[in-house]
């Protein structure tokens, strides 16, 4: 069986992308942010994972309104990075997990989930973001990936109770995969943040703080807060946070926090990670 | 979940906003196609028709009012692409979002000095 190596929580802000497409690393606005990951990225390189799991929202490039799904799964052997308008990014193309992809739609569908399942598609900062963070800018990325969308755009979006079951299930999806991968979970979105509205710009860094140590330890807390509960602590767009919940879902009760890091305001986000291994 | 009115000056993206922005959104995602965008600089108000934008769509973007644009059912995600075609920061965005002063805006809601 594959084995689940950690679960990790990220930010996908596109800006991060940019600052990196830009060389703005370094920068007063962006070093700090940049160098608390650094320990994540360790973290990945000593972890050696086989395949990322990455679980995001598309925003309005992948997908348009014309069709939403509530939750889609990429079956492909290639994702390219899509272009948002600002042009191709220099990042290299993500390699499918065809089979276990495919094991996750088998599973998702036998438990009742109902997931679009992509043959031929892009992905936007959503995915990329979180892959640049953890695995930097390499020719080629280190491992395969099987991508989750969730609709975090129009409404209605999901609950965080329906996200966080949808984690029981990639557990379950993982550990029944007849191979020996080893198996990386990226829950991204967040933290903090609000672009429309007058309470534009809203932050709020106290939340933030708690969520970074909650999801670790006291998960049942924001698995039961409401999506109300959610936009009015961590803004509208915040509201995305509930993607971390599928893969906290796959994971032990109990959990060791290996790292935080949190930083704010990257562009108009609070902005951070979480590293999480299984107590096993 | 679509009654958006129940925490203040935030709007969510539903059933009404979908509908209301569907045109101008259709529109502003079309500008991820790098011919779109050629077409977009080229004559925006032709391209603006090509989607039977209404006169009150047209003039709000034309005019870059981000914030009369949201009111019209943009969503944020889709027209952020006119921003790649004419360069504004997001965070200037966000402004027009607050009613705010860009200066204002960073100092006192991201706490930039
Ligand atoms: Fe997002």
């Amino acid at each position: 069986m594959a084995t689940i190596i950690g679960g990790l929580g990220t930010s996908h802000v596109p800006s991060i992308g940019v600052a990196l497409d830009r060389g703005l690393r370094d920068t007063p606005d962006w070093k700090p942010f940049f160098d608390g990951y650094e320990v994540g990225k360790e973290w990945m390189r000593e972890a050696k994972p086989d395949v990322a799991v990455v679980i995001f929202n598309d925003h309005g490039n992948s997908f348009f309104l014309d069709r939403v799904p509530t939750f889609a799964v990429g079956v492909a052997e290639t994702y390219k990075p899509v272009d948002e308008g600002w042009g191709p990014r220099a990042i290299a193309p993500f390699e499918g997990a065809v089979d276990l992809s495919w094991h996750l739609v088998d599973k998702l569908v036998e438990r009742h989930f109902d997931p679009l399942v992509c043959r031929e598609i892009d992905v936007d900062h959503g995915l990329q973001v979180p892959m640049e963070l953890f695995f930097g800018r390499p020719e080629a990325w280190p491992v395969k990936v099987v991508p989750i969308w969730v609709n975090t755009i129009q409404y209605p979006i999901p609950t965080p109770q329906r996200c966080w079951d949808m984690g029981r299930v990639l557990r379950e999806t993982i550990e029944s995969f007849p191979g020996d991968e080893r198996v990386v979970i990226l829950g991204t979105g967040g933290l903090s943040h609000q672009l429309q509205g007058a309470r534009a710009g809203f932050i709020n860094r106290e939340a933030d703080m708690a969520w970074l140590d909650g999801i670790a330890n006291d998960p049942e807390h924001y698995r039961n807060m409401t999506r109300e509960d959610y936009v009015e602590q961590f803004g509208s767009e915040g509201a995305e946070l509930i993607m971390w919940l599928v893969m906290r879902g796959a994971m032990d009760p109990k959990v060791k926090l290996i790292h935080k890091h949190y930083h704010a305001p990257a562009s108009m986000t609070g902005a951070g990670m979480v590293v999480l291994e299984n107590e096993g | 979940m679509t009654d958006s009115s129940r925490i203040p000056d935030t709007p969510l993206f539903d059933r009404a906003g979908s509908i209301r922005g569907y045109k101008l959104n259709k529109m502003a995602m079309a500008l991820g196609d790098p011919a779109n965008r050629d077409a977009f600089r080229e004559n925006e108000e032709a391209f603006l028709d090509r989607f039977g934008l209404s006169a009150e769509e047209k003039a709000a973007v034309m005019s870059r009012d981000w914030h009369e644009m949201v009111r019209l059912g943009g969503n944020l995600f889709f027209i952020l692409k006119i921003s790649a075609v004419d360069p504004v920061p997001i965070t200037q965005i966000g402004a027009a979002q607050a009613g705010m002063d860009h200066a204002e805006f960073l100092a006192q809601r991201l706490g930039k000095v």
